[in-house]
């Protein structure tokens, strides 16, 4: 008896010894990461700041020759440029952070523009009519694509598909001109049909059988294409853009990158929205039902405002990923730096830039550090971008409960 | 079958030792061949290659890390001068192929040639070779078609290629801004192979046959095309010697393993492998030269 009692407070002391040991160790881990990451930015930090206070480099790297524009000897008129190698010994290398700054919020900007209608729309119809079976195979398929290295994705959009637009330049934008109208019109011919048929078009299944639909346009976009280049755009569509609108197109651009990017943050940006939408209690959805709301109706205006700030978390979260992205914007926009607004020229990214430069950069010198400097924005950015979203979805995290879901 | 020849003589003589060599990349190919033939006919021989570019075999040999530097351009009086404070001694310079650059269009392109003020009035906007205006588009170079900007193609800042361009082909000047800047010369290519309008410029090993190396225009207006023949005479404007810097004392045989190298690269053998990895092989004066004067037999 006593020594059974004595075996199971043995038993329970060696339970609580084992506790506080795992506890310790995942703080330590916990405290670990977080000093390595504050870590890598006092290292950067500590290498950038010299550069401010060494006299010899003060005509290249101030405030002013970083951020505006500069007029460099041979040049007429003032000019952001960066071309950190001199030649001669005589030569001021010119350091122009700007348009690499530009160049890297140009890239997220158009990956953002493709890929939050797409994903937040797909999260939206994936929340509101897809069957329960479906949902549960496409989220796999959809984390397979965010598995996919963007060194593979900037490697095919670089050498395949940057080739293919600019061989079929008309044939894209006709795509793109039929492809939306195409899907409104598919709506609305849905809602003519007689009942069994729309009964058989159920909206769940919306992907497939829109599939052969999407086909026929795409099909029909790219056989018009040459005819209406011909008819409208003196069959010389590039051509057309130069002279009218004073465009260029450079086969590398932001178009091409922000196509890439934005399959490449698409799923992410996806799960986080497809999680805030179901996270919604379904009592809010169920009440407002209750209420005579239409399932629209309630979806619209019950359910999207309470999961919107999650929305804004998936759509930041992209928007960090987007901006540290590397291997696509290096193989797929030319690294061009230029400070141009246009979608269909290239631009040079501040990760690209690092990626390139810094293995033949001397350590030490201005500029390696000045990469290292690009490297701190970018750090600060994500940090920044992630530490709000995270803070965001906390909040929403908290308030679902209180509404009494999940 | 040429190696099968020399087999007998490989057991004959007991050349042993591993070779250091630091630099050019652009090197890295032939090097690592000759290595590999090295090892073939002296099994007791193998040739370690660190290629981390040009400017990295200076230092190595001053600091005494290397004692063999394969480099894609001549040393700087800067790199000499501080190699011979070290040891008192200048390091000995051997020629070991020639390479060219090429400004290359898509195969589909009319362009034949362009006279080097041409070229960079195209690629610049310092235009230091002395053209009067810019060129950027085709038909500033009497071309119909294609229509339109002169897409740019070129390498990374950090590349010898684009530094060697700068210096040759711009005077010492700028790129422009609008040039597309790839991390290798099989992107260069494959970028203008893939478009019509692109322009691009890469070393002549890397032609591939979508793409065509236009001949340029000397000061008399002789068009010279990068074939092997012009390279190796020099008269091609942007020719380019490839070296290999040693570091030997003055007086002192070769010793037996670098002996065995340089031996390797000046033989006929190895000289095939240049042709071969598309550079241009030198001409046999300057073999029989080089060969005299590190004191190597004849044999090849």
């Amino acid at each position: 008896m006593k020594d059974a009692l004595r075996a199971a407070r043995y038993r329970q002391r060696l339970r609580q010894g084992v506790d506080r040991l795992a506890t310790a160790l995942i703080t330590a881990g916990g405290i670990g990461v977080i000093v390595a990451v504050l870590g890598i930015g006092v290292f950067l930090a500590v290498e950038v700041v010299p550069l401010f206070w060494a006299s010899d480099v003060a005509d290249t790297v101030n405030i002013d020759a970083l951020w505006l524009p500069q007029t460099y000897a041979g040049l007429d008129t003032a000019q952001f440029r960066w071309q950190p190698a001199a030649v001669a010994p005589d030569e001021t290398p010119r350091y122009s952070m700007a348009p690499l700054a530009w160049g890297t919020l140009k890239a997220a900007l158009w990956a953002l523009v493709i890929a939050v209608p797409l994903a937040l729309g797909a999260a939206i119809h994936s929340a509101m009519y897809m069957p329960r079976r479906l949902r549960s195979r496409l989220k796999p398929t959809l984390e397979l694509m965010e598995a996919l290295p963007g060194v593979v994705i900037g490697f095919i959009a670089g050498l395949v598909l940057a080739p293919w637009v600019e061989r079929h330049l008309a044939g894209t934008f006709a795509l793109v001109l039929v492809m939306i109208p195409g899907l409104f019109a598919a709506g609305i011919i849905r809602g003519r049909l007689p009942r069994p048929w729309r009964d058989r078009l159920t909206l769940g299944w919306a992907g497939l059988w829109l599939m052969p639909w999407l086909m026929l346009l795409g099909i029909a976009a790219i056989e018009l294409a040459p005819w209406l280049e011909a008819r409208w755009f003196d069959a010389d569509l590039r051509g057309w853009l130069a002279t009218r609108f004073g465009l260029d197109y450079a086969s590398r651009n932001a178009l091409i990158v922000g196509l890439a990017m934005g399959f490449a943050v698409m799923p992410s940006i996806y799960a986080l929205a497809e999680d805030a939408l179901s996270g919604v209690p379904s009592s809010l959805a169920e009440g407002a039902e209750a209420l005579g709301a239409t399932r629209w109706q309630a979806f619209w205006r019950v359910v999207l405002p309470a999961a919107s700030p999650g929305l804004l978390s998936a759509v930041m979260i992209g928007a960090g990923r987007a901006v540290g992205e590397t291997m696509i914007v290096l193989m797929a926009s030319g690294n061009t730096a230029l400070m141009s607004l246009s979608p269909l020229e290239g631009m040079r990214s501040l990760a690209a830039s690092i990626a390139i430069e810094l293995p033949e950069a001397a350590p030490g010198g201005t500029h390696y550090r000045l990469l290292l400097m690009a490297a701190l924005l970018l750090f600060v950015f994500t940090f920044l971008v992630n530490t709000l979203a995270e803070v965001v979805r906390t909040r929403l995290r908290r308030r679902y409960h209180r509404l009494g879901g999940a | 079958m040429v190696l099968a020849a020399w087999l007998p003589l490989a057991s004959a003589d007991e050349v042993v030792g591993t070779l250091g060599a630091i630099g050019s990349d652009t090197l890295a190919g032939l090097m690592l061949r000759w290595g590999e033939q090295l090892t073939e006919r002296h099994p007791g021989v193998r040739l370690q290659l660190q290629a981390s570019g040009s400017a990295s075999a200076p230092p190595a040999l001053s600091a005494g890390t290397t004692r063999l530097g394969p480099m894609s351009r001549p040393m700087t009086s800067e790199e000499w001068r501080r190699f011979t404070e070290r040891y008192g001694y200048p390091p000995t310079e051997i020629e070991i192929a020639r390479d060219a650059l090429v400004v290359v269009v898509h195969r589909h392109n009319p362009l034949a040639s362009l006279s080097l003020a041409t070229v960079d009035a195209i690629f610049s906007d310092t235009r230091r070779c002395g053209s009067s205006h810019d060129i950027t588009h085709w038909r500033q170079l009497g071309i119909d078609r294609p229509v339109g900007r002169i897409e740019l193609q070129g390498r990374n800042a950090a590349s010898g290629t684009h530094d060697l361009f700068r210096r040759r082909a711009l005077c010492d000047g700028y790129f422009r801004v609008r040039i597309d800047e790839h991390p290798g010369s099989a992107a260069v290519v494959e970028a203008v192979a893939s478009s019509w309008s692109a322009m691009g410029y890469a070393g002549l090993n890397h032609l591939t046959p979508g793409i065509r190396a236009l001949a340029l225009r000397d000061d008399e207006g002789y068009e010279v095309a990068p074939q092997p023949a012009k390279v190796r005479s020099g008269a091609y404007p942007l020719a380019r010697t490839l070296y290999l810097y040693i570091n030997l004392p003055p007086g002192e045989a070769l010793p037996t393993p670098e002996r065995a190298l340089v031996e390797q690269i000046l033989s006929a053998e190895g000289q095939a492998t240049v042709a071969e990895l598309g550079f241009v092989t030198l001409p046999e004066a300057t073999l029989i030269r080089q060969r005299r004067q590190l004191g190597l037999e004849d044999g090849g």
